[in-house]
């Protein structure tokens, strides 16, 4: 079970934070200011943190900034109700491992919370295999069984994306961000239009699914059955 | 009694400055014109002396005295001194009676004192005197009054105080007058300045006519306030607009959620429920982030992230996105980018402009139509053009979809918040660019670049930044973004 330490000024969002948190299998400590979570962050060694930007005392990306000085490398997600890109930016390159926007929804957190804590490793491996799948990052070729699969540029990074990600639910904005890189969420629903397109050309007819779509939530590449 | 307080004005100290300045130096002129006459007139007073002497030494002893009488009787202005004197220094003839003790016999000319025998009594005068012995062993003096001297500094004296006196005072009022009139102007635009702290955004203030320095700060700070009250009513307008917008979806998330909690009578309906409140929040939300990344693409600063930008790959980039929702809803989209231009730019703020329009055509062509993209250059403009066979922006409209929140009647079934061409707008604003709008069967948006910012080699791109610095400094950028507010 993993364990997260969440560091938020504002007791009722922590509670329900906390609360969700726990009803998704997660063990939640949690600290109400900058100098309680740094203290409880070298004591505790969590395996994530989400720390929010403003805090009393120090505030969350200063936290961040002490824990790797110590070579302390926990990831973290930082949440903001600071919206801007370049705040953004400035978050991650202090440390922060990612980043969301207050107010948001809890699927966003969960995903984002999972996807920190499964961090695909680093690999010089040039063939990436998820279930049937099998993806040549240098032939740029993709495989299900024996059938080749022919894709185009931006469906082979998106799917490139989930084999990296498998059996984790990737939200609509995450997916913006690392494939699309996009700043901003489009008004048409440009996600759905290509994932539905991928998976007529993952999900041949007679295969089992493997792409999925959690409704109001974002799609999830299933390996197992 | 307390002073006038322009006393304490620079102007006046200044006036005061410059009115001491000239006194000394108008001072200083008269005493050189003063000395330089003087000592002219001196010279020349004595070398007539000397000649005198000359003449009257050279006449024969027995008809000396009576020349030196003479010579007397002829001065009418009675400035000629004459004295006779035995060897023995006893008086022998002339109008000084007693040797005057400073003079030395046979020296040149030099002033000495004498006592003269007027009607009125004696009085002491300073005379120019040459005193020389005779072969007879008599000591003859000569000497002349130089009273032309002392009328000369009668008169620069005269001059010193009839004009300086008056000019140094003319100084010292002008100076008052000047520093009350620079107060009053002070104190009228303090009255101004405070009615407009205190709310009245109308106010403006005076100014007489253009040439003077006071008005054309005046006139400058104006046209600042100007700008400034459009900005605030147009502020005001905005949070108007936000006010309207955000209560719409809250209204609904509200009533939605203080219905179904009376009236849901079991999980399913109260979960039917707040599904339907989250939608409406989830829209106040998209709403806020709009405005706020507007806020934030208006607010930066212009090439904060600029660089070069391909506009033809940008376009790919945009095809690769939305041909695939276009052919979902059966719409033909074809990109011509045959000529391969870039601009300066940021690659993110162009992409997100150009999908916005690209994303508005497809929203709004109806099945079985198509969009079109195309880079053209022509008429030194770099044009990208975006058509479509949509339901078209009509000419009444045309002004109106650059507002915000505007959503056209036609449209009201289409989701969206309205602000995508806001963003365009800004975001073409930011790069200095221009955006059309053509009203037609379907509807044509142009993002227009002008030759002069388009980068074409290293060389004209430094040449492009040096004119950057000129015409569109950042603050020239912020002013024009804050304009669109």
């Amino acid at each position: 079970m993993a364990r997260l330490l969440l560091i938020e000024d504002d007791g009722e969002t922590a509670e329900e934070i906390a609360a969700e948190l726990a009803d998704c299998g997660f063990e939640v400590e949690w600290a109400a200011d900058g100098i309680e979570g740094l203290d409880k962050a070298r004591a505790l060694r969590p395996d994530a943190m989400i720390v929010d930007r403003l805090l009393p005392g120090m505030d969350g990306l200063t936290v961040i900034e002490a824990l790797r000085k110590d070579q302390v490398r926990t990831p973290v997600l930082v949440l903001s109700a600071l919206g801007a890109v370049d705040d953004r930016v400035r978050g991650l390159r202090m440390g922060g491992d990612d980043y969301l926007t207050k107010p948001f929804a809890f699927v966003e957190l969960i995903a984002r919370i999972e996807a920190l804590l499964r961090r695909p490793a680093e690999s010089r491996e040039t063939t990436l295999r998820a279930g049937p799948l099998e993806l040549d990052l240098i032939a740029r070729t993709v495989k299900r069984g024996d059938r080749v699969i022919d894709l185009l540029p931006r469906e082979f990074r998106l799917l490139e994306y989930m084999m990296q990600r498998s059996d984790q639910l990737l939200t609509r904005a995450m997916l913006l961000e690392e494939v699309w890189n996009y700043k901003f969420i489009p008004a048409t629903n440009l996600v759905d239009v290509h994932m539905g397109r991928l998976r007529h050309k993952v999900d041949g007819p007679g295969d089992i699914p493997m792409i999925h779509n959690v409704r109001g939530a974002g799609f999830i590449l299933r390996t197992g059955p | 009694m307390r002073p006038p307080q322009f006393i304490h004005s620079t102007t006046f100290h200044w006036a005061l400055a410059v009115g001491g300045v000239l006194a000394i130096f108008v001072s200083m002129l008269f005493g050189f014109i003063y000395w330089n006459t003087d000592s002219y007139l001196i010279a020349r007073s004595d070398g007539m002396t000397t000649g005198q002497m000359n003449i009257l030494a050279a006449v024969p002893a027995e008809r000396r005295l009576y020349s030196i009488n003479q010579h007397l009787k002829e001065d009418s202005r009675n400035v000629q001194y004459a004295g006779l004197f035995g060897a023995d220094g006893r008086w022998i003839g002339g109008n000084l009676e007693q040797m005057p003790p400073e003079l030395n016999v046979n020296d040149t000319v030099r002033g000495v004192s004498v006592v003269k025998e007027l009607p009125s009594g004696p009085e002491r005068r300073v005379i120019r005197a040459i005193a020389r012995r005779l072969p007879g062993g008599e000591v003859l003096v000569i000497g002349r009054e130089v009273d032309e001297a002392n009328k000369i500094s009668h008169v620069v004296g005269m001059a010193l105080t009839l004009g300086l006196l008056p000019g140094f005072c003319l100084c010292l009022l002008a100076g008052a007058w000047l520093s009350m009139r620079a107060q009053e102007r002070v104190e009228e635009v303090n009255q101004r300045v405070q009615r407009i702290i205190a709310g009245d955004l109308r106010e403006r203030l005076p100014h007489r006519n253009v040439d003077e320095p006071l008005s054309k700060l005046a006139i400058i700070v104006n046209g600042m306030l100007d700008e400034m009250e459009t900005m605030i009513h147009a502020l005001a307008g905005v949070g108007n607009d936000i006010a309207h917008d955000l209560r719409t979806p809250l209204t609904r998330a509200r009533l939605t959620l203080e219905r179904g909690r009376t009236n849901a009578a079991s999980l399913q309906q109260l979960q039917t429920v707040v599904d339907r409140a989250v939608v409406g929040i989830d829209q106040a939300l998209t709403i806020v982030t709009a405005l706020l990344r507007l806020a934030e693409i208006e607010n930066s600063r212009r090439s904060a992230c600029f660089g070069n930008v391909a506009m033809h790959e940008m376009l790919g980039e945009v095809r690769d996105i939305y041909e695939p929702i276009a052919e979902n809803k059966n719409i033909t989209l074809r990109v011509d980018a045959a000529c391969h231009l870039t601009v300066r730019g940021d690659r993110d703020l162009l992409i997100e402009a150009v999908a916005n329009v690209v994303d508005n055509a497809v929203k709004f062509t109806p099945e079985g139509g198509r969009v079109d993209i195309e880079l053209l250059h022509a008429d030194g403009e770099v044009i990208l053009r975006v058509t479509d066979t949509g339901c078209g922006i009509s000419e009444q409209e045309r002004d109106a979809v650059q507002r915000r929140f505007y959503r056209s009647d036609k449209i009201r079934n289409t989701p969206g918040v309205g602000l995508g061409l806001n963003l365009v707008a800004a975001i073409v604003k930011l790069h200095g660019f221009r955006l059309a709008i053509f009203p037609g069967p379907g509807c044509r948006v142009e993002i227009i670049c002008a030759d002069e910012l388009m980068v074409s080699g290293t060389d004209r791109h430094s040449a492009r930044e040096f004119r950057d610095g000129i015409t569109h400094s950042p603050k020239a950028a912020v002013v024009a973004a804050a304009k669109s507010i």
